[in-house]
């Protein structure tokens, strides 16, 4: 496909904003997430769970716990013969063996008749640790000599790597000498840097901090497991891709697929933290030792210990120009703390760094680090926000020492589709240009100066930011199908979890596709017996990738009722077309047959005609990268430091909306998230690697109070290969604010700050530095 | 611990049931009478998914023992909407396209019907403060605001 797909079948479909079907079930609280399910004879299954960071196992004693009524299993893992030494990542970790790497680790599980009961039982396991000394920094854990968290010889994860951006990257061929604690390292160059800051007039060198931070999605981590006495399992969960969960599954326990049922149940959120199985094996184990149903809930508590945050980020940049404005060098170092295993994205730091703007020179290094910490995972855009964080705060100082508006200065060293990124492949078709440029034009931003000029008199300090942030688009093989029914409706079939309003979209999708209006047509999302192969809800790549599936389904099911219908009407087929339910010959509306009537022919008893069942398989190749701009007016109290957003607004190109409505909603929630990043969050770690906030008091995130109305102004730069011409969407919106922010406040109080997020302390004090 | 009777009228029909007397309101609602639409989301009163009304009165069921709720009138969001139509929050709620992952979604609806209930005619601020104490990690609140600010207007 390198034609953009237009839609030019006048039918109810692609382009408009249609409320999502699901919606009267999630206003009444009729949808069930995993929670919610209850089945006969159900267990409920706690975790004892490690209070050190890194201690040795010297004993544990169950005897207690299993001898309480109620209690009808307690595993350890020497109760699970699947379990092996160097778990690769935190699934195939079930209970910790015989060492424990971060503070909150299983060693033990109960399931019991009554929740009660199982809480109950973990009180009278009896686990005797030898505490060790825990790698809790990741810039101390990067030595050579820091306590070791991996047992030696595990192998790195880059397969989360893989699922997001897909972006070849050479590993380093000038390794440092290997510390213990580091799994992946990168390095990136071209030209000669050194010369290229000896030719600079003006040198930024700053480091910039984001914390581990936590998804935070309100449904935590949830599943329910039975098997049958046929030895199949069914585990219904709280995923993002019910295929990747039934493999990991079957990876860890040993078993086929074909013996694992996935039941993707209403999935209360993700944005990346459920990509990855974390209590599926656990729970099913607990099933089979007990023969009975056992439901696991994460606690909050325990999803703020032991969920799958974000990495910490620790970049170091410097960067150069001449007076002129001429870009002259790069040069970064990246840390990426993994927490207990690997499995970073450590190559989009380095394609973000070196190749959002052109660098003729650059240098950029890049290592994942292991510390006593849980370990991470994705997080809506992996690793972007905190990039962006660093090089577009960069590029504003860069801009503000030049004496240019910040606005031009970024346009004017951005690159084009055709540039060249880091690793020598060009920039596909995008419209980071398009998104800057409709922000730079924005009121806002035009109007920056009165708004600072109206701080002070009573008023606090005001400023206004703006930064541009990109995500390169995930990629990953997927299918579905599309059915004809007897009554001329059409019922779309695909595996992908809608975490984002994207089961309308895709129905948009079909409805244009084939030719009927969007009522026509329901979407199913199937388990892994029923549905066909579809990749992970994540990556931005639903409507790019299942979109396409669905596209090619419905094109597939509209050639072969075309097809039946050239027989019946005796007519060619590219003489017939599809209006109002009915395929009739082009120009005589008079001669046609109804879509119902072909379905029923496809199960009529002795009739010849085939039932219509249309099949999209597609693979990818070609990546859609998708920008966002956003801009922030807000005003600091000098005096407690806090800052006030007034106004925000949120420019994002994503390609073509096929659910404006759906757009919108993920350019807020995204925006959002992201301000969390820049102003809130942090998982607060004491030097003894336990976590300090693991409440929903103290580890705090944006309320309703906290924000103003969020604008969205949605782009429209067509990708190449996209359905309709559509880009991913959810990803970019939660990738700019932490710099957005850290602009403003600068414009705001002159103080640069680096270290996310940007409390009233932090500023307070730079303030009071000034 | 023997179970106790617990007497309430819950969406406007009387219960009778027997818990025990540590659960909460919000257990006692989900496992023992079936009413899943409240959400357990942190367990401490901090996220506002389990939001219910208590003789009117927004509460965190999750912090309310359900022994304390004996003799009043219990409202969840399975009774928000009437005889089958659907609450004009609701109804707003669809058609602004508020919900996306739709789990904190039950218990703004009940923080929001308590704003509606004691400002007809609210400000924004009052209903940005009104729905403070639920988090929404997917949607921003901007949607919310509108549909809430939507629902007003036809109520009144």
């Amino acid at each position: 496909m390198s034609t953009v797909m237009k839609t030019t079948r006048d039918v109810r479909g692609v382009g408009l904003s249609i409320p999502r079907p699901d919606g009267p079930e999630k206003v009444t609280g009729h949808v069930q997430y995993v929670a919610d399910i209850k089945l006969k004879g159900l267990l409920h299954a706690k975790l004892l769970r490690s209070p050190h960071a890194h201690a040795r196992i010297v004993s544990i004693d169950v005897s207690r716990a299993r001898a309480l009524p109620g209690v009808r299993a307690v595993l350890t893992a020497a109760d699970i013969p699947e379990l092996k030494r160097k778990a690769p990542t935190r699934a195939h970790a079930v209970l910790a063996i015989d060492r424990v790497v971060f503070a909150g680790q299983p060693v033990a599980a109960v399931a019991a008749d009554e929740l009660s009961i199982a809480e109950e039982a973990l009180d009278l396991i009896d686990v005797k640790y030898e505490v060790l000394p825990a790698s809790v920094d990741p810039l101390q854990s990067l030595k050579p000599g820091a306590p070791p968290v991996a047992d030696a010889g595990t192998e790195a994860d880059a397969s989360e790597a893989l699922a997001h951006s897909a972006v070849a990257m050479a590993k380093s061929d000038d390794a440092p000498p290997k510390a213990v604690n580091v799994t992946q390292t990168a390095n990136v160059k071209r030209g000669d840097v050194a010369k290229g800051f000896a030719e600079s007039d003006v040198i930024v060198e700053k480091t910039y901090r984001v914390p581990m931070v936590h998804q935070g999605y309100l449904e935590p981590h949830a599943v329910l497991a039975e098997w049958d006495t046929t030895g199949q399992l069914t585990l219904w969960a709280s995923t993002q891709g019910s295929f990747n969960t039934r493999a990991e599954v079957a990876d860890v326990l040993g078993l086929e697929e074909n013996r694992i049922k996935v039941i993707p149940v209403e999935c209360g959120g993700g944005f990346g933290g459920k990509i990855r199985a974390l209590c599926e094996p656990i729970t099913a184990l607990l099933a089979r030792a007990t023969r009975r149903p056992v439901r696991y809930v994460m606690t909050r508590r325990e999803e703020l210990e032991a969920g799958m945050p974000a990495p910490q980020v620790i970049i170091r940049l410097k960067t150069g120009a001449k007076r002129d404005g001429t870009l002259m060098a790069l040069e970064a170092e990246t840390v990426l703390e993994s927490g207990a295993f690997s499995g970073t994205v450590l190559a989009v730091s380095s394609v973000f760094l070196g190749s959002l703007y052109k660098w003729p020179a650059f240098d950029i290094k890049g290592s994942e680090v292991l510390t006593h910490k849980p370990s991470v995972a994705a997080y809506r855009a992996p690793v972007a926000p905190q990039t962006i964080f660093a090089i577009d705060s960069q590029m504003e100082q860069m801009a503000r020492a030049l004496g240019v508006d910040s606005t031009d200065f970024r346009a004017r060293h951005l690159s084009r589709p055709g540039d060249p990124m880091v690793n020598n492949q060009p920039w596909a078709s995008n419209g980071a240009f398009e998104v800057l440029e409709k922000a730079a034009a924005h009121p806002m931003w035009k109007k920056r100066a009165e708004w600072k000029a109206s701080g002070g008199n009573g008023h606090g300090l005001r400023g206004t930011g703006i930064a541009l942030g990109g995500w390169l688009g995930g990629l990953q093989p997927t299918s579905a199908t599309v059915k004809l029914n007897t009554d001329g409706t059409l019922a779309v079939l695909t595996g992908q979890v809608d975490i984002a309003g994207t089961n309308i979209s895709l129905a948009q999708i079909a409805a244009s596709a084939y030719g009927v209006d969007i009522e026509k047509v329901k979407i199913t999302t199937g388990d892994t017996d029923v549905a066909p192969m579809t990749g992970l809800s994540a990556g931005s790549k639903t409507i790019y990738t299942v979109g396409v599936a669905v596209m090619q389904a419905a094109q597939d099911a509209r050639r072969q009722t075309l097809e039946i219908a050239a027989g019946e009407l005796e007519a060619a087929m590219q003489d017939l077309e599809i209006v109002d339910g009915r395929v009739v010959v082009r120009g005589m509306p008079d001669k046609g047959v109804t879509l119902a009537s072909i379905g029923k022919k496809g199960n009529l008893y002795m009739s010849k005609v085939p039932p219509v069942i249309g099949v999209g398989h597609p693979a990818f190749t070609q990546q859609a990268p998708a920008f966002a701009a956003q801009l922030a007016r807000i005003e600091v109290d000098p005096d407690t430091g806090e800052v006030k957003i007034h106004d925000f607004v949120i420019v994002q190109d994503v390609g073509h909306a096929i659910n404006p409505l759906a757009c919108e909603g993920q350019m807020q929630g995204g925006a959002v998230q992201s301000l969390g990043i820049a102003l809130t969050e942090i998982l607060d770690y004491d030097d003894q690697g336990r976590l300090r906030n693991p409440s929903l008091l103290d580890y705090r995130k944006l309320t309703a109070a906290d924000l103003p109305n969020l604008e969205t102004i949605i782009v429209e730069v067509p990708s190449p290969a996209g359905p309709f011409g559509a880009r991913g969407v959810g990803e970019p919106p939660i990738i700019p604010a932490p710099a957005a922010i850290a602009n403003a406040i600068e414009d705001a109080t002159g103080c640069r700050l680096t270290e996310a997020p940007m409390t009233p302390e932090k500023i307070a004090l730079a303030i009071a530095a000034r | 611990m023997p179970k106790q009777i617990l007497s309430f009228t819950v969406n406007d029909e009387p219960v009778e049931t027997l818990v025990q007397p540590y659960v909460t309101l919000l257990d006692a609602l989900r496992e023992d009478l079936g009413l899943t639409g409240p959400k357990e989301g942190c367990g401490t009163g901090d996220c506002g998914a389990c939001t219910v009304h208590v003789d009117g009165q927004p509460v965190a069921s999750c912090l309310m023992l359900a022994m304390q709720a004996r003799g009043r009138a219990v409202r969840t969001i399975e009774g928000l909407a009437n005889a089958g139509v659907l609450h004009p929050l609701q109804d707003a709620f669809v058609r602004l396209g508020v919900p996306q992952c739709g789990f904190c979604i039950p218990g703004v609806l009940m923080a929001a019907a308590a704003v509606l209930a004691e400002h007809p005619r609210p400000t924004e601020e009052d209903i940005r403060y009104g729905i403070a104490g639920n988090l929404c990690r997917c949607t921003g609140y901007t949607k919310m605001v509108a549909a809430i600010t939507e629902a007003a207007g036809s109520l009144t």
